[in-house]
């Protein structure tokens, strides 16, 4: 195998070409990367699949870190929407916002916001974490499959439609719940769970003041009355 | 168009690709009746006392050229590229939709239920000049502002009417507004800063604007109409 160097790579996407920055880090020759100038750019970071640190400093458009294996990638910015879409493994940080379905069908790994995510955070969430430090917009955690959503602040109207097995802890006001659904107790297993999951995000909040939502699962079998 | 003018006024006549722009010192419905008359072909696509549209087909950044967008100067700008789905690929479905004195609408989306509410507007005498669906989003806050709302009411309005998806911005002639359908189908970012307030479909529009590292950026919430006025 090659040498693999441990020194920090910087791509300035001012004169570089994003497809030439996801090359690199495709067969990466280094352990870090820095990224400067992405000015919104899309697929920022996309499809790593080896344990690199990638630094991006600044905003990024749609899809940056999407299909994340492994990788360390943080957005010292905005991200546009879906970041870390279908990822498998690894951390993905986003230090300001991100905008519309964060964490999209993720099957693994951690993701962080630690501003606000907008709408369809979560949406079809296959396994992964998601924290949020602040607010998570409407019609989020929508039939999310399994893993863990936290938010630290609100959740928007619609939480939870037609969720399946995955959990969503939310410290602040919830709007109007999806169908199907429901507020569930916390017991001690949750409490030490998201006392983990907090901890994994960096984030201070106490698990007390928590309230859990999950499936009521009326929605898994055929029900007669909903015949015509 | 001298001849039909009241007082037989100059008018200043710039070509800029498919687009004709005509000033006079006259009313604005007096001008667009002369290029009606003198001009029984064209397409009056904007009028206004503070207002410039330009509309034509080809690479953005061509036509950028072609209407020298750099050297424009205002107070407001509005500026579209469009991916037809609805109607031809022509100047006369190009956004904007400026139908209103000094007003423009951009639309992302789709109406669902546009044939029905163009129906209802022809009924009430709104002439239209597409079948784009656009054009009767447009239509129909050009007719509520008429009748006296501001672009917040009107707006809302349009939610309670309108099926479908959208993403819309209308500028007035004193502002603009942002509103998203109910479950915000299409992108919105808005940046905003003591200086000055913009809208785009995502951020990478925005980048180059200066002092846009110190902006407040949100996305506008679902069914909520935004309006700034000067």
């Amino acid at each position: 195998m090659d040498a693999v160097s441990t020194d920090r790579v910087t791509f300035d996407l001012a004169a570089a070409t994003v497809r030439e920055l996801n090359a690199e880090l495709h067969a990466p020759s280094s352990k870090s990367y820095a990224v400067l100038n992405p000015n919104g750019a899309h697929a920022v970071a996309a499809g790593v699949d080896t344990e690199i640190t990638v630094d991006v400093r600044g905003h990024v458009g749609y899809y940056c870190a999407g299909m994340n294996d492994g990788g360390v990638v943080t957005v010292h910015g905005n991200a546009g929407t879906g970041v870390a879409e279908n990822m498998m493994s690894g951390t993905v940080r986003v230090t300001g916002d991100a905008s519309q379905s964060a964490g999209a069908t993720a099957h693994g790994g951690l993701l962080v916001v630690e501003g606000s995510a907008s709408m369809r955070c979560g949406i079809s969430m296959k396994g992964a974490d998601i924290v949020v430090g602040g607010d998570i917009g409407p019609m989020s955690a929508f039939m999310a499959q399994a893993g863990r959503l936290v938010v630290c602040g609100d959740a928007g109207d619609g939480l939870g439609d037609s969720i399946y097995e995955a959990r969503v802890y939310v410290r602040g006001r919830v709007g109007e719940l999806g169908a199907d659904c429901v507020e569930k107790p916390m017991r001690d297993e949750h409490r030490a769970e998201l006392a983990e999951l907090l901890a994994a995000a960096g984030l201070a909040a106490d698990p007390a003041g928590f309230r859990r939502y999950g499936s009521a699962r009326r929605l898994y079998h055929f029900a007669a009355h909903n015949t015509y | 168009m001298r001849a039909v003018l009241p007082g037989a006024p100059e008018v200043l006549v710039t070509v800029a690709g498919d687009t004709t722009l005509l000033a006079a010192p006259v009313g604005v419905d007096d001008l667009a009746a002369a290029v009606r008359a003198a001009a029984p072909g064209a397409l009056v696509v904007g009028s206004g006392t503070d207002l410039t549209v330009y509309k034509g087909t080809g690479d953005a950044r061509t036509l950028a050229r072609t209407y020298d967008l750099a050297a424009a100067a205002g107070w407001q700008g509005l500026a579209h590229t469009r991916m037809a789905t609805e109607s031809a690929v022509d100047a006369e479905g190009c956004h904007p939709f400026s139908v209103g004195p000094d007003q423009c609408l951009v639309h992302n989306g789709s109406f669902a239920n546009h044939a029905t509410i163009r129906r209802e507007l022809r009924r009430e005498g709104v002439v239209f000049d597409s079948d784009n669906d656009s054009e009767v989003g447009a239509r129909f806050v050009a007719a509520r502002l008429a009748e006296g709302d501001d672009l917040h009411k009107a707006l809302r309005l349009l939610c309670e009417r309108f099926d479908g998806f959208y993403t819309l911005l209308v500028t007035s002639g004193d502002g603009f507004a942002v509103v998203r359908d109910a479950i915000a189908c299409k992108p919105a970012i808005v940046a905003e800063t003591g200086a000055w307030v913009a809208m785009a479909s995502e951020f990478r529009a925005l980048a180059g604007l200066p002092g846009i590292d110190r902006a407040r950026i949100f996305e506008p919430e679902p069914e909520t109409v935004y309006a700034w006025t000067r």
